[in-house]
C-alpha cells in the first residue's frame, strides 16, 4: 500500500480554500485550530532592510514569542530567516543551551513548549517566516508538519510580491493569488537574469518578470523562456536609480502598482491599526 | 542476468553513493551523480529525479544533464505525467511508447513535448521510503528498446538509493522528520536555477553552459553547490574567480 507524501487535513484544505476569500480579518485563530497549534504567527520581512514585521500573531503568546525572538536576534525564526530552511524544535528542553542562550530561558518562562518554524520563500528569495507554536505533547506530527509546510508554501506564493491586480478591494488584509507558472526551472533562471540586468534583488526581479507577464497577458513561463533566451531584456532608464522604483522598459504601466514596494507587500495597518 | 561489466559498474556505483554518504555531503550534486550513473547503465538517453513539495507537485531535483529543454519536460510533471502516475499510484509505470497516442491520452502534453524534444519512450520508477513514495526516476529513450525485468530491477535499486540520499542528509542542527530534507533539497534546486540566471547574464552565455562552469568550480574545490549559489547571489564571492564558459555565438539552441 502506498501513500502519497502525506495528504493535508480536512482543516488545513479549508483553510487554504479560505485564504483567497476572506476579507480582511487575522485568520491565525483559524490557522492555530487546524494545526491543532498553542499558536501561529507570520512574520514578513519589510522594507529594504528586510526588518522582520510581524503581521498576525495568535494568541497573544505568540506575539510575545515573536517580540522577543526577533528582539534578541536569536531563535527559530532568525535562524529561519538566515538559512532559508524549517527549523523544528518541538520540545525546547532538548535543545542545548548554547544555541540560543538568551532566548531558551525567557522562552521557559513564558511556557512556550516548542517551536518549529517554516521559511517563506523561493531559493535566495526571503518572504517571511512561519511560526508554529507547539502544545505540552512538545512534538509534531507528520500531519501537523504536512498541514503547516501547505500553508507556508501557500503564503509564500501569496506574499511573493504584492498583488498586481489593480482593481481589487483596497482591503490591506487581502490575500493576493499566487502567481502560477513557479514550478518552471526558466522562471527562476529569468529572475536570475533579471536581477543582474536591472541591479535588483531576486525578490525584486521576479516581481518585475510577473508584472510584465500580467501586463503582456501571457504565461509567466512563457516570459521567462523569452528571457532566458534572450528574446527579451529589462533595463532600466538611464535616470534609473536601480533601488526599485525606476521605471523598466516593460513594466511602465505597471509600475505604480509596486513603486512603494520597499514599504512590504502588505501594510498591516488595515488589520491592527 | 546483469552482465558481469555492468554489475561491477553498480558495484562501484554503490560504493561511490556510500562513500558520499559518510560526511555531510550535496545531496544534489550526489543525485546528478545517480542520474548520470543510470544513463550509462541503462543506456537510456535521460534521467530525472522528482520530489514531491509541500503540496504534493512534483518538482524536478536532479537532472543527468541540464539542458533546459529537458528541465522543462520534467517541470512539465508537476500535473500531468508519467511520474504523476507513478508517485500517486505507488507503481512503476514502465516501457511506456510515447508515439502511441493510445497510451499517452491522459497526459497530452506531456507526450507531445516528449516527442518534439526527441524521446520515443519513457519510464517512471516510485522513490519509496517503506510505505510512502516520496517522488520518482523518470527514464528517457531516443530509440525504441524494451527495458527488461533485470534493467527495471536496477532501475528500482538506483530509485532506492536516491532516495537513501535524500533522507540521509541532515543539516546541522536538525535531526527532525525526513520532511525537511526534502524540502531542503527542493529549495536548493530553485537556489540553482537562480545562480544559473546571474551567471549566464554576467557572462552573457546560456543557462546550460553557466551551469556547467559553476558545477565545474564547485566540484574542484568540494563547495556544495547550494551553498555555493547562495554565496554567489548575496554577493559574497566574486564570481570573476570562476573560468566563465568559453564563448560559443553559434549555439543558440541548447543540446
Amino acid at each position: 500500500m502506498a501513500e502519497s507524501g502525506t495528504v493535508i487535513s480536512d482543516g488545513m484544505a479549508e483553510v487554504l480554500r479560505r485564504l483567497h476569500l476572506d476579507g480582511p480579518g487575522d485568520p491565525t485563530p483559524a490557522w492555530a485550530r487546524a494545526l491543532g497549534a498553542e499558536g501561529v504567527a507570520l512574520t514578513l520581512l519589510v522594507g529594504a532592510e528586510r526588518t522582520p514585521e510581524p503581521l498576525w500573531c495568535h494568541p497573544d503568546l505568540s506575539a510575545r514569542f515573536e517580540e522577543l525572538q526577533f528582539t534578541l536576534g536569536e531563535g527559530p525564526g532568525p535562524e529561519v530567516i538566515h538559512n532559508g530552511l524549517p527549523v523544528l524544535e518541538p520540545d525546547l528542553d532538548r535543545v542545548r543551551l548554547e544555541r540560543w542562550p538568551a532566548l531558551l530561558p525567557a522562552a521557559a518562562n513564558m511556557g512556550v513548549h516548542g517551536v518549529c518554524c517554516f521559511p517563506l520563500g523561493l531559493g535566495a528569495i526571503r518572504v517571511g517566516v512561519l511560526t508554529v507554536l507547539c502544545d505540552g505533547e512538545r512534538r509534531m506530527g507528520a500531519q501537523q508538519y504536512a498541514d503547516a509546510g501547505a500553508l507556508a508554501a501557500a503564503l509564500t506564493s501569496a506574499f511573493l510580491g504584492g498583488d498586481l491586480r489593480r482593481d481589487g478591494d483596497g482591503s490591506a488584509l487581502d490575500i493576493p493569488e499566487p502567481p502560477s507558472g513557479l514550478h518552471r526551472p526558466a522562471v527562476h533562471q529569468a529572475t536570475g537574469m533579471i536581477s543582474v540586468q536591472l541591479g535588483v534583488s531576486m525578490q525584486e526581479a521576479l516581481l518585475r518578470l510577473r508584472a510584465h507577464a500580467y501586463g503582456s497577458e501571457r504565461p509567466l513561463g512563457e516570459v521567462a523562456q523569452d528571457v532566458v533566451a534572450r528574446r527579451l531584456r529589462f533595463r532600466d532608464e538611464p535616470t534609473g536609480d536601480c533601488t526599485g522604483d525606476s521605471t523598466g522598459d516593460f513594466t511602465d504601466d505597471f509600475t505604480d502598482d509596486f513603486d512603494d514596494d520597499g514599504s512590504g507587500p502588505h501594510s498591516p495597518d488595515g488589520g491592527k491599526g | 542476468m546483469i552482465g558481469m561489466a555492468r554489475e561491477r559498474r553498480l558495484a562501484e556505483i554503490f560504493v561511490e553513493v556510500a562513500d558520499s554518504l559518510v560526511d555531510d555531503f550535496d545531496v544534489i550534486d550526489l543525485l546528478q551523480r545517480l542520474s548520470t550513473r543510470c544513463v550509462e547503465l541503462l543506456d537510456v538517453a535521460a534521467a530525472g529525479i522528482l520530489l514531491a513539495d509541500a503540496n504534493g507537485e512534483l518538482q524536478i531535483i536532479a537532472a543527468s544533464d541540464e539542458h533546459t529543454r529537458l528541465l522543462e519536460l520534467f517541470a512539465l510533471q508537476h500535473d500531468q505525467g508519467p511520474c504523476v502516475e507513478c508517485y500517486r499510484t505507488g507503481n512503476a509505470r514502465t516501457n511506456i511508447d510515447l508515439t502511441r497516442p493510445e497510451t499517452t491520452v491522459a497526459w497530452p502534453r506531456f507526450a507531445a513535448r516528449a516527442r518534439t524534444t526527441g524521446y520515443v519512450a519513457t519510464h517512471a520508477i516510485p522513490l519509496r521510503l517503506r510505505s510512502r513514495v516520496v517522488g520518482a526516476l523518470n527514464l528517457f529513450q531516443t530509440r525504441a528498446h524494451r527495458l527488461g525485468d533485470d534493467d527495471i530491477a536496477l532501475a528500482r535499486a538506483l530509485a532506492d538509493v536516491a532516495t537513501i540520499a535524500i533522507l540521509q542528509q541532515r543539516t546541522l542542527e536538525q535531526s527532525h522528520v525526513e520532511n525537511s530534507q526534502l524540502e531542503t533539497a527542493l529549495s536548493s534546486r530553485i537556489l540553482i536555477e537562480q545562480v544559473k540566471g546571474v551567471l549566464a547574464e554576467r557572462w552573457d552565455s546560456s543557462v546550460d553552459d553557466a551551469f556547467a562552469a559553476f558545477r565545474a568550480y564547485a566540484r574542484a574545490r568540494h563547495l556544495r553547490l547550494s551553498e555555493f549559489a547562495a554565496q554567489i547571489i548575496s554577493g559574497g564571492f566574486d564570481t570573476a574567480d570562476i573560468p566563465p564558459p568559453a564563448p560559443d555565438r553559434s549555439a543558440d539552441r541548447p543540446g
